[in-house]
């Protein structure tokens, strides 16, 4: 420990009235940046606030919000996880192969599992045979997408002569008290999660895992399962969000949820999340998504071609990674 | 020749430097003389390493100025300051560990040469004649063409003294050169430095260690909350007079009574050292044990295996019942607790002082669903009255926290964990003399509260005023065993043993 360090340590402490205020901007920074998106884009053209394409940037917003929510997990304990587009393929595909089989409920059943099965790969990898991250999940999600593309023989699983079950169609289409199903399952869900992150033991381990391996390890925690149970979860998360989008499609598509990885990945730093693990905080990764899902949307109706999307959410990328960084130099 | 004037290399006049609304240096003026040793003491906080940074260009003065060879000159960053001759050699030392030697010791000086008289490349010869002329002026061999990772922690510090050597170094600054040091090592870093100050190079040295000070200072500067107590020169430096001018009291004497009743056996583990050995190891109640060993020795290794962190299972027995602990959460559950010699593997930074306290007893002081936040709030209050924490707030980061406040979080942790054995890896290393103080008494209290404590360290001094029985191990070997009031029971003794 050096003096200037301490000194800068105390002097902060002292002068945090100061400081409150600069740092609250700071963590503030995800739902400011949407507010502007959003404001810019509602000056820019009167289509954006308007009730059909609020709900369309909520169905939209709801799949990735889902895999968003699970990334935050793997992140938070310190990891990374490519494989989630590919889950989101594979468990849609596997959903909808499933359910003309055996039924709509086994299915479901089977895509989330499938999707949670990678993930518990993508963990043990990870924890045991300490394979890094970046390269686990990049093999995982090549392989995955083999997979998808095997089990469809590369074409979309939109059923027999009848279509896909009646019930898994109304799923994607239908409202409950006046909300898409698919708008429903990410709110319950985002319930259930931020309890789990952020109010029980499970998660408190979670985030010590992810601050501080070697500590959390010599504190007692099986870092070795929280990473496992985190890449679970994520995976599990995906294979979620992989039957839902199979339900708005009204098909298993074997091409689907590309990039998906890099803009839940983009939405979760982009939501304050630190890519060194052990910081983040659920509803800011949503903030996040909303940011990524706003701006595709934003320059969808000022007519910017779709090339120039891509390029414009690949900067997002690096700027977020940007902010990143120099928030991690600042300590 | 200026007769018996000393010739001031560096000098720094007036220096003020503020963090915020902390002022770390105060009007701060010291000379730095060619061929002599000038150490700077002070705990930690008191300036060294901020007036350090502003010599060397890292940090601009608010005020001052800095003169070398008597003309005012600012850096603009530890790169200039290096051409100008003035260098530091700082704790974690910069090298290039997959790079060869030679390679690291000319590094940022590499010299070119062209092929075919057309393409620059590498001059590799060039560059090997100017290593070994850098090593051999320090009077060091070392093997050229070797992978530095593949050197001791000794060896690359002759490295990269060697490159400041290389930049024509005229001051050279010493950033706690001994910390990972063993004795023997350090004899031979102290001949390496009087070589230096003979060739007239000014050295400027940063120390905890007041042994040290005391035989190496032509002059020394006292620094305390960023101001300079006291200047004395050689001869004149007292390390009793030091301490109490670095802490601004008389240090009470620390050596309280030790007991001589302990309680039952409390943890005892068998064959300590391997499978083929006598040693056994039995702690009882109340009593402190010392594991003495220079780096490298084994200690840590051995408090790692007892708690279960060393991914092999060791027969240990905890009042009576016996045990493997496959893991640190089966030791933690049997009433250990391990205080790692680095701080970052003891704390996960990124948490609050709460959830690193609770951390190991999430499932009984937080409930097994939800957590009792207001409950674990409570404690952590009780517990940071109790050690003394700054600032006493729950909620702060612990990177937030000064090195000391940190230290006391993991004995805090290990107090709500309700631990009955105290392993402790180093525990006051690199901590100023007030801190460590607290430290030993914390150690002391636990003990006497029918505790037991096993710390390791490569402090002799340390080790013999701290234990009630000591090992001293030697390449994960327990080489002695000595116990308090039976036979030699000394410095020198132990010395002995360790060949330190």
């Amino acid at each position: 420990m050096n003096a200037a360090h301490s000194d800068h340590r105390e002097a902060t402490a002292r002068r945090s009235g100061i400081r409150i205020t600069g740092r609250t901007l700071f963590e503030q920074m995800p739902i400011i940046t949407l507010v502007v998106l959003a404001i810019g884009t509602g000056l820019l053209t009167d289509r954006f606030f308007t009730p059909t394409n609020l709900v369309n940037i909520l169905l939209q917003a709801s799949v990735m919000a889902i895999v968003a929510m699970g990334m935050t997990f793997v992140i938070v304990s310190g990891g990374f996880d490519l494989s989630v587009g590919s889950v989101v393929a594979l468990s849609g595909c596997v959903a909808t192969w499933v359910m003309m089989q055996a039924g709509v409920a086994v299915g479901i059943g089977a895509g989330v599992a499938i999707g949670a099965l990678v993930g518990v790969v993508n963990g043990l990898c990870v924890a045991k045979f300490k394979v890094s991250p970046f390269i686990t999940t990049l093999g995982t999600m090549v392989v995955v997408r083999g997979l998808a593309l095997l089990l469809t023989d590369g074409r979309p699983i939109v059923g027999d002569d009848d279509g896909l079950p009646a019930l898994f169609l109304a799923l994607g289409r239908d409202r409950v008290l006046g909300v898409h199903y698919l708008i429903w399952v990410p709110l319950v869900l985002f319930g259930l999660l931020t309890w789990l992150l952020h109010m029980t033991a499970f998660g408190r381990r979670v985030f010590a895992t992810g601050g501080g391996r070697e500590a959390a390890f010599l504190a007692g925690i099986d870092v070795d399962r929280i990473t496992v149970a985190a890449y679970a979860w994520c995976g599990a998360l995906a294979g979620v969000a992989g039957v839902m989008l199979a339900a708005r499609l009204q098909s298993g598509q074997p091409t689907a949820g590309e990039f998906y990885e890099l803009t839940a990945i983009a939405a979760v730093v982009l939501g304050g999340a630190s890519l060194a693990g052990g910081e983040g905080k659920l509803y800011k990764s949503i903030v996040g998504v909303f940011i990524m899902v706003v701006l595709a949307n934003s320059l969808n109706l000022l007519n910017v071609h779709s090339y120039w999307q891509r390029i414009a959410v690949g900067m997002v990328i690096i700027v977020a990674a940007a902010a990143d960084q120099m928030k991690a130099r600042k300590r | 020749m200026l007769g018996n004037d000393p010739i001031i290399a560096l000098s720094a006049r007036n220096i003020d430097k503020r963090f915020q609304a902390t002022k770390a240096l105060e009007d701060v003026s010291v000379e730095f003389v060619q061929g002599a040793i000038h150490t700077l003491v002070g705990e930690n906080g008191a300036g060294k390493s901020t007036l350090i940074k502003i010599l060397c260009g890292i940090y601009p003065q608010d005020r001052g100025t800095i003169l070398l060879d008597g003309i005012e000159c600012r850096f603009e960053g530890p790169g200039a300051a290096a051409a100008a001759g003035i260098v530091v050699i700082p704790q974690e030392l910069r090298v290039v560990p997959a790079a060869t030697v030679a390679e690291n010791v000319t590094l940022g000086q590499w010299p070119s040469t062209k092929l075919l008289g057309a393409l620059p490349i590498l001059d590799k010869t060039r560059m090997r004649a100017m290593a070994a002329e850098a090593l051999e002026r320090l009077k060091v061999s070392l093997p050229l063409a070797a992978r530095v990772d593949s050197l001791s922690f000794a060896e690359r510090q002759m490295v990269v003294i060697a490159r400041a050597l290389l930049r024509k170094a005229r001051g050279l600054i010493l950033d706690e050169p001994t910390a990972s040091l063993e004795s023997r090592e350090a004899q031979r870093l102290f001949e390496l430095i009087e070589g230096l100050k003979a060739q007239g190079v000014a050295i400027i040295y940063v120390s905890h260690r007041l042994d040290e000070v005391v035989a190496l200072s032509d002059h020394c500067t006292v620094l305390r909350d960023g101001k300079v107590v006291a200047r004395r020169a050689r001869g004149g430096i007292d390390k009793d007079e030091l301490i109490r001018l670095m802490t601004g009291r008389d240090l009470e004497e620390l050596q309280q009574p030790h007991s001589r009743e302990f309680g039952p056996p409390l943890l005892e583990a068998e064959r300590i050292d391997g499978a083929h050995s006598e040693r056994r190891l039995c702690m009882r109640r109340g009593e402190v044990v010392g594991l003495a060993g220079l780096l490298g020795s084994g200690t840590t290794q051995f408090l790692y295996r007892l708690f279960g962190a060393a991914g092999t299972k060791t027969p240990i027995t905890v009042e009576g019942r016996k045990n493997e602990f496959a893991s640190p959460a089966q030791a933690i559950k049997a009433g250990l607790g391990l205080v790692p010699g680095e701080r970052a593997l003891g704390l996960v930074m990124s948490l609050s002082v709460r959830d690193n306290i609770v951390l190991p007893n999430l499932d009984t002081l937080g409930g097994r669903w939800n957590l009792d936040t207001k409950g674990m709030d409570r404690l952590t209050k009780s517990l940071i009255e109790l050690l003394d924490i700054r600032p006493r707030d729950p909620h702060r980061l612990v990177r937030e926290l000064s090195g000391g406040n940190q230290q006391k979080v993991i004995f805090a942790r290990w107090l709500a964990s309700k631990a009955t054995v105290l392993l402790l890896d180093e525990p006051t290393h690199g901590i100023d003399v007030a801190a460590k103080a607290r430290i030993h008494r914390l150690m002391r209290e636990f003990a006497a509260k029918g505790g037991g404590v096993l710390f390791a360290s490569s402090e002799m001094v340390e080790v013999v005023s701290m234990s009630d029985t000591l090992l001293a191990m030697r390449q994960g070997r327990v080489v002695a065993e000595m116990a308090r009031g039976a036979g030699e029971f000394s410095e020198r003794a132990l010395r002995a043993y360790l060949g330190g």
